[in-house]
């Protein structure tokens, strides 16, 4: 990280802390607060590419704690089930189960799968005219369904929430982590349907949306958020 | 477990008198006719004045009732109640470390000792305390153990109660009672005080105030409010050791520390007793539209600013479902056997043990995991055919909701009924406070079920108190 500065009213006298899931957060207090708040967050970060790979960072909890099931993530058998006596190794099982999200919820548009049109030409091209114009579901969505499976299968996955630099499209993003043995917590974004790469910046973790928001208030406010990611 | 006759704690089988309670008895033999009955009337008045009232939810006459207070005490000798503090203090000890464990480097489930899936997808733990070091190590330190007696050796622990136990200003209160209205009995007989509570309460708050808190750290008990069953309690207690009662509304957290507000402006607090639920605690990391509790509080707790009596999430120690593990517990932490009997319970979600449970059904006692106050259970042998297909019902749709035990022969005090004098069922439930060392008030309190051969003794269903004696040697 090259720098990072959160600015806000109050954000001088705020409270810092670490979460159950090893977040840095801050906590602020407006007494009266007029009209809206506007909170800015500026950073500069230097990334690689690690193929996904995040491995066993310090000052986490214990990986079991994210095989607790939650009613945010959660998947049907149908969609796990066919992996349960799986013979794979756990990292080709994400790799399927991040295949059979993106086809339960939608596909991105580029690039397309061409093999898959081929095999089954007719029926995907009937669905691709059904689903033009309406927008796929958001990112967290994949997320939670890809958690949920990981986890019927025993294996720990959590939620992850940060930027992607994705040219024309607002950064803010969502993503899951499932745990390998070997490698340690992998990176899996099944609505890009790739394992994350240099364009990717985690900001938090957590069992779900829930436990992991960029921002949490009392009482309830219309938050709107907009991320603006770009290379330098 | 004494299935046949209960033991009596005053008789022995052949009608000679035990020896605690033989000062009891000739002080019983004495009494006047009618003077008992005299007794409790004053009893009444002396609790009205006192204004100890609890309420009952879904009662259709008014919400405040006096409990019943029976006049006669229960007496426990010296030598068993060492025995049983040992037993206890045991308990909450490896309780403690299991908790630590539990929000730290999960050993207890790595060896397998205990089921992963029961702690991690159990509602009663609290991921969000995951990591935290809280003051001295101790998540609980307000326990009160519910303990039944069946023979003259031989108690058994119920349940554990390290969320919000309730009740301790009926053990007070009785002591208060019983020192108007049987002055010449205390005389007597050597009993062990119990009016240090609120002061060592206090100490106990103290010696878990976060660092830099100072000498006198600043102590506040948070209610949700007069219309809690328990209100009289926290204004009692907080009024007997000198702390501020506040509600979610008279906090405020700023710069990550928790304010008071009082009429000379915001005053620092420390440590924070608490009698809201963990959910309703703080709606910026639990249930948000919980307007009972103070945005924040929660982080100023993990930022090491504010200690929080019991911490959240201790409640996974004292589930229902983890109870049956509690002898593997103690031996996992402390590497020693139980001292105190755990009552054996058998798992609806086991195909065998369902099966036999739904046979023997009349036998047994039903609980809900996750309920309390004797609510949503059933004891066999006191109830109808019907409740039994009931409740059979209720165990097939839902095998995991419900655990099932023996029921247990209840151990009998003698009891003031309609100017006589009668056995009934009893239970206890000893106080402990756990801090710079663990203090256990001598006694507790005794629960008596009113009506003849019941076997609940809980105050919202017709159950009764007595002051609890434990004499000194």
């Amino acid at each position: 990280m090259e720098s990072w500065s959160v600015e806000g009213p109050g954000i001088g006298n705020a409270g810092r802390f670490t979460d159950g899931f090893g977040n840095a957060a801050h906590l602020v207090n407006q007494l009266r607060p007029e009209g809206e708040i506007n909170i800015h967050v500026r950073g500069e970060v230097t990334t690689r590419d690690s193929h996904g790979v995040l491995g066993r960072p310090s000052g986490e909890p214990v990986p079991a704690l994210y095989r607790r099931l939650t009613e945010a993530a959660k998947a049907p058998e149908a969609l796990y089930e066919p992996f349960r006596n799986a013979k794979e190794n756990r990292l080709s099982i994400c790799h399927a189960l991040m295949a059979r999200v993106g086809e339960e919820l939608g596909l991105p548009e580029e690039p397309k799968a061409p093999q898959q049109m081929q095999a089954n030409g007719g029926q995907a091209q009937v669905q691709e005219v059904a689903e033009a114009g309406e927008p796929r579901p958001p990112a967290a969505d994949y997320a939670h369904l890809f958690i949920g499976a990981a986890r019927a299968l025993d294996i720990p996955a959590r939620y992850v929430v940060g930027y992607r630099l994705v040219d024309g499209e607002d950064g803010l993003h969502a993503w899951a982590e499932a745990l390998d043995e070997g490698l340690g917590w992998v990176g899996f974004d099944p609505h890009a349907q790739i394992c994350p790469t240099e364009s990717y910046v985690r900001l938090a973790i957590g069992l779900d949306a829930e436990t992991a928001p960029t921002l949490r208030t009392v009482p309830l406010a219309e938050v709107v958020q907009v991320a603006k990611v770009s290379a330098v | 477990m004494g299935e046949n006759t209960p033991f009596d704690e005053m008789y022995n089988a052949d009608g000679s008198v035990r020896e605690p309670y033989r000062a009891l008895s000739e002080w019983l033999g004495e009494q006047p006719e009618k003077g008992l009955a005299l007794m409790q009337a004053d009893a009444e008045a002396i609790f009205r004045k006192l204004g100890i009232t609890f309420a009952v939810y879904g009662s259709e006459e008014g919400t405040e009732k006096v409990i019943p207070f029976d006049v006669i005490p229960r007496i426990i000798a010296a030598n068993e109640w060492r025995k049983l503090s040992r037993g206890i203090e045991q308990r909450v000890k490896a309780l403690n470390a299991f908790l630590y464990d539990i929000y730290h480097r999960q050993e207890i489930l790595k060896a397998g000792r205990i089921p992963e899936k029961l702690i991690l997808n159990n509602a009663a733990f609290c991921p969000q305390m995951m990591g935290l070091e809280p003051a001295r190590g101790v998540y609980a330190h307000i326990i009160g153990v519910d303990i039944v007696r069946v023979g003259p050796d031989e108690f058994y622990v119920l349940e554990d109660n390290l969320r919000t136990p309730s009740g301790v200003s009926y053990m007070l209160e009785d002591r208060e009672a019983m020192m108007m209205l049987a002055p010449d009995l205390f005389q007597r007989s050597k009993v062990a005080p119990v009016e240090t509570y609120p002061e060592n309460l206090r100490r106990t708050l103290e010696s878990v105030a976060p660092a830099g808190a100072g000498r006198n750290p600043v102590i506040a008990v948070l209610t949700p409010g007069i219309y809690n069953s328990a209100y009289f309690e926290h204004s009692f207690l907080a009024d007997q050791m000198g702390a501020q009662l506040c509600e979610g509304q008279d906090l405020f957290v700023d710069g990550g520390k928790v304010y008071m507000r009082t009429t000379t402006g915001p005053e620092r607090v420390d440590v924070i007793y608490r009698r809201i639920d963990d959910d309703y605690l703080d709606p910026l990391t639990f249930k948000p539209d919980s307007m009972l509790g103070v945005p924040g509080i929660f982080d100023a707790y993990r930022a090491g600013n504010v200690t929080l009596v019991n911490a959240p999430g201790t409640g996974i120690a004292d589930d229902k479902a983890v109870y049956t593990y509690v002898p593997e517990i103690i031996e996992f932490y402390l590497g020693e056997k139980a001292l105190l009997n755990n009552v054996p319970t058998y798992n609806c979600t086991d195909v065998d043990q369902r099966a036999w449970v739904l046979e023997n059904i009349a036998e047994l006692v039903v609980k809900e995991v996750h309920g309390s106050g004797g609510y949503g259970m059933m004891v066999g042998p006191t109830s109808t055919k019907a409740q039994h297909e009931e409740f059979k019902k209720k165990i097939i749709a839902r095998p995991d909701n419900y655990i099932v035990q023996p029921t247990l022969a209840l151990s009998t005090c003698p009891t003031h009924i309609n100017n006589d004098v009668a056995p009934r069922h009893v239970d206890l439930r000893p106080y402990v406070l756990v801090g710079d060392e663990v203090r256990i008030t001598p006694g507790g309190l005794t629960r008596v079920a009113l009506k003849k051969g019941s076997l609940v003794v809980n105050s919202s269903q017709g159950g009764g108190t007595k002051d609890t004696w434990v004499l000194e040697d």
